[in-house]
């Protein structure tokens, strides 16, 4: 009764189109006063705890403005210069490269739409430009830009590890082999079209000028790509927690965009070294405008939009994210996730008929809700069942994120259709369309990674086992 | 001049929201850099002079009052995630309509939650409890969440006056999906000049 | 009639001592007053976690928890006590302290603010463990160590020229792990359950202090109840607490075994002349907090170790 109570109200909230964690918050509260003898004011204490005392979730808020230093600092367009020079000479390269590009963009930022936003703004219409059909691009960009909850660093992960108190850097890390190997398949099955299509591919230039772009676009993509080292090297290497090495990225982002790049802020257009000036010169010039730069970058217009944009993004996922833990909260006072495992456990599923269930399950979910609320619903429903059947928590957690990804480009609601509806100009409907092939690729993986659990545990454990432990 | 105090205010409250933003990933980042460089800070400002074990605490309590503080400037400006695609189908009449429940449906959450926050901040404040790390009462902390509330109620007010008064055709969500793309097609139109 | 129900909320595992003691209570309950209290245990922090059950009790939403004794810094300084260095000298010294006449006493110390103690249940003595071995106060000295929210455990460390460093646990195991924090100390029990045995390559058998936890309850609720089904409650309760703190010792021993049996962290023993410097290095931290506990509470404490 409470539980049907509490899921009606919600679609139904939803439906009318009040934002989403005010649905959340207002289903709990209204079930709370109706069912439960709890107090209001725990439940207001609940929603303020939640929104202060999870500590790896502070990581969203430093990774969103990362990303969006990143993505305002014109990194994505070094990224992909980078990614061209190293396969855009193979037949259907360009597509190929913007994978990479997505695959690269994705170990930055911490989320899907950012990364199909980032990459696929540029190199949709170069793909045209260069004679490839619009909706074959679209559909690898909405694809391909899944990977970025799926390549470490990842918002949802974060979420599903505050969630479960899972670890969130071997979550990070049981991202990184699945996500390349989806990438890579998705690589080939762009050659393979590419083939059979009759794609373009641009004129191996020779090995001098290959080696030369390859060269001059790593060094130009280097700010970008020094932040992958950044974030996993501070957590790997002994330096600081994920929560920390994101408020690290955050500051190293800021830097690169103002001073590195230069793309936004005071220091915009000033380069590096003017026309005809003496090494000397310009070493001393670049010395002085470091700290004049970067003082005058605090006040600077461009800075504080970016900084706004982030700070709005961050706002309204965590407010979701804080009513979707009062929910879950609300389920767990009413014993639901209790009752759901009961009933599940007693089909008397074996692991890998639950887990077909929970594909569904997600896939279903994925079209109402954002992920991070999925996540925080549903885990305390499923994951104690999955850790009752023996499956790896980590390994579950990517399961969950990898069905996250599908939902993202899978009708009706989908946040990549929609990113890519919008860079194109088209309908939802052709976005649809131009998505599906590729979708196949992506639903494999899903079964191979929920069937093949060393494809997702391999890597960390590894670490694990080169840190002296198993 | 009600016009200019408003757009002060207005521009205030950005500037609150950013350096929440900001102070909370300095914070971060500077507990980092503390623990990294130890050895040599104690070599330099002597044994038992660095504290860092309030920062924790700060960052937390930052990031739920830039949450609370900000909600109500996402309603403003239209930033909140939802599902808009059944009520998009329906004529204007009854959009309308539906606009006036969503607003009044949100009125509730802002009512329910600060008669809660008022029991728990009264119960707080009689028995005068602080924090665990940081001295500051516990009540001064939560009422953010009051004060939150307040703000997003008179956010939805307007939107429900606008409403009412035929100026808004309903309870416009944000379309996050544009609104990440049209930062950044225009980042890149500025990039490409 | 409805029954009263009592929430017990905790944030430990069902099979740890204390999930095992406050089942123990629910069947108890169950059997002895059927139909007129009810017990309901939600483990793992399901309701609520250690830092917001005792303000969700004083709203009446829980009516029992049982958070560490250095939770309470808050509600009351006396509790402190608990944390202090070398203050006991093993777990029958501490059950005689708790026990006697300045023990129970405590667990009214917080009726000012509507909480009543019930007991003490055990975790056990607290251990320090590193990346290197720590033999002597100079080997700590320079290095972070992970600690509860104390200000007495700040001192403590503060004492050995130490940096303490506050994480959630999320985050501590893999600072640990990779070096980014040095130490943390805790009983054989939790660093057996959370795994920082796989992450610390030394453990000092040091003893040097206590993780217990205290059973509260909310005042306006426990007096609200008839008087003979309060004293039986209180009587279950009391069987529950003797069962638990007997799991809780045995897990101890058990748990070191383990630990040692793994070979992934070396256990140093302390000579009498090394845990002396500790003792030397770290007991002047009593005298800072004499003013805020007591010092007739700490001569107690120190007369229980006779
Ligand atoms: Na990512
Ligand atoms: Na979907």
């Amino acid at each position: 009764m409470t539980t049907v109570f509490l899921f009606i109200l919600l679609f139904v909230l939803l439906a009318l189109g009040l934002p989403i964690a005010m649905a959340l918050g207002l289903s709990s509260v209204l079930t709370i006063l109706l069912f439960s003898n709890d107090s209001l004011a725990s439940v207001a204490l609940k929603l303020f705890e939640n929104l202060s005392s999870h500590y790896t979730l502070l990581a969203i808020p430093f990774f969103i403005l990362s990303s969006a230093f990143l993505s305002s600092g014109g990194v994505a367009r070094r990224l992909i210069r980078f990614a061209m020079s190293l396969v855009g000479h193979v037949r259907g390269g360009m597509a190929m490269a913007s994978v990479l590009a997505c695959m690269l963009f994705a170990a930055v930022s911490g989320s899907s739409p950012a990364t199909v936003a980032a990459i696929g703004s540029i190199v949709i219409a170069g793909m045209v430009r260069h004679g490839y059909p619009e909706k074959f691009a679209a559909g690898v960009i909405a694809n391909a830009g899944t990977l970025g909850i799926l390549i470490p660093p990842s918002i949802v992960m974060l979420v599903y590890a505050a969630a479960t108190e899972e670890s969130a850097s071997r979550m990070f890390m049981a991202g990184f082999v699945p996500g390349i190997m989806i990438g890579l398949t998705l690589m080939v099955a762009i050659y393979i079209m590419a083939r059979v299509r009759g794609l373009p591919r641009a004129e191996f230039p020779g090995f001098g000028p290959f080696l030369a772009e390859m060269a001059a676009s790593t060094l130009s993509a280097l700010g970008g790509l020094m932040l992958i080292i950044i974030v996993l090297g501070s957590i790997y290497g002994g330096i600081a927690s994920p929560t920390e090495a994101a408020a690290v990225s955050a500051v190293y982002a800021w830097f690169i965009a103002v001073y590195g790049y230069r793309d936004i802020g005071p220091l915009k257009n000033t380069p590096w070294r003017a026309e005809g000036e003496g090494t000397a010169s310009a070493v001393l010039r670049n010395l002085v405008m470091l700290p004049v730069g970067l003082l005058r970058s605090v006040s600077h217009p461009e800075v504080g939009r970016t900084v706004l944009d982030a700070a709005k993004v961050s706002i309204m996922l965590l407010f979701v994210i804080g009513n979707a833990m009062l929910f879950a909260h609300v389920l767990t006072t009413e014993r639901i996730p209790h009752e759901i495992a009961e009933l599940i456990t007693g089909w008397g599923l074996p692991a890998w008929g639950f887990l077909i269930v929970v594909n569904i399950l997600l896939l279903i979910a994925g079209n109402f809700m954002e992920p991070s609320a999925i996540i925080l619903i549903m885990a305390p429903i499923l994951f104690p069942i999955a850790v009752q059947l023996g499956i790896d928590p980590i390994h579950f957690g990517i399961i969950m994120v990898v069905n996250m990804e599908i939902g993202m480009i899978t009708p009706p609601v989908g946040l990549n259709l929609f990113v890519t509806a919008g860079i194109t100009g088209h309908s939802i409907g052709w976005a649809i369309k131009a998505a599906t092939p590729w979708l196949l690729i992506l639903l494999c993986g899903l079964v191979v990674i929920t069937y093949v659990p060393e494809i997702s545990l391999f890597l960390p454990n590894y670490l694990d086992q080169l840190r002296g432990y198993k | 001049m009600l016009r200019a105090i408003a757009q002060g205010l207005g521009r205030l409250e950005e500037i609150i929201i950013c350096l929440f933003l900001v102070g909370m990933t300095l914070l971060v980042f500077f507990e980092v850099i503390v623990r990294l460089m130890y050895a040599e800070l104690i070599e330099l400002f002597g044994e038992g002079s660095i504290d860092i074990f309030w920062i924790e605490e700060l960052t937390l309590m930052g990031a739920a009052w830039f949450v609370l503080f900000g909600a109500a400037y996402g309603i403003k400006v239209g930033a909140h995630i939802g599902v808009d695609a059944f009520v998009r189908l329906l004529p204007l009449a009854a959009r309308r309509v539906v606009g006036l429940v969503v607003v009044a449906a949100g009125l509730a959450y802002c009512g329910l939650f600060l008669a809660g926050g008022w029991v728990y901040e009264s119960k707080m404040y009689k028995i005068g409890i602080e924090m665990e790390d940081l001295p500051i009462p516990r009540w001064v902390t939560f009422s953010m969440l009051m004060l939150g509330m307040v703000m997003i109620g008179w956010r939805l007010a307007e939107i429900g006056w606008r409403i009412l008064t035929g100026k808004a055709g309903g309870f416009d969500l944000a379309d996050e999906a544009r609104e990440v793309l049209e930062d950044r097609v225009e980042m890149n139109q500025e990039a490409a000049r | 009639d409805d029954p009263i129900v009592i929430k017990f909320s905790h944030v430990v595992a069902e099979n740890t001592p204390k999930g095992q003691m406050a089942n123990k209570f629910r069947d108890l309950v169950a059997e002895r007053l059927d139909g007129k209290v009810v017990v309901e245990v939600y483990p793992n922090s399901q309701l609520f976690n250690d830092n917001q059950v005792l303000e969700a009790m004083l709203l009446g939403d829980v009516q029992m928890a049982a958070p560490s004794l250095s939770k309470f810094g808050q509600y009351t300084e006396k509790l402190q006590i608990f944390d202090l260095p070398f203050l006991f000298k093993d777990m029958a010294a501490v059950e005689r302290f708790q026990n006697g006449p300045a023990g129970q006493k405590l667990l009214t110390s917080m009726e000012d603010v509507g909480l009543l103690g019930l007991g003490y249940i055990h975790n056990g003595m607290k251990q320090l463990s590193a990346s290197k071995p720590l033999l002597v106060p100079e080997d700590a000295r320079g290095l972070k160590f992970r600690i509860q929210s104390s200000d007495v455990l700040q001192a403590q460390f503060e004492a050995v020229g130490a940096l303490p460093v506050k994480k959630p646990f999320s985050e501590v195991f893999t600072l640990l792990q990779t070096k980014a924090i040095d130490g943390q100390e805790n009983t054989w029990s939790n660093i057996y359950s959370k795994k920082f045995f796989e992450v610390q390559e030394h453990i000092t058998a040091s003893n040097h202090g206590l993780i217990d936890y205290l059973i509260v309850t909310s005042d306006e609720f426990w007096k609200s109840m008839p008087d003979d089904v309060r004293a039986e409650v209180d009587k279950a309760l009391a069987e529950a607490i003797a069962h638990g703190n007997k799991v809780a010792m045995d897990k101890a021993t058990g748990d070191r075994a383990k630990i040692a049996e793994s070979g992934r962290s070396t256990i140093h023993e302390l000579t009498p002349e090394q845990r002396a410097q500790w003792v030397e290095v770290m007991k002047p931290v009593w005298a800072k907090f004499e003013d805020q506990i007591g010092k007739d509470l700490i001569d107690a404490a120190v007369e229980s170790n006779m």
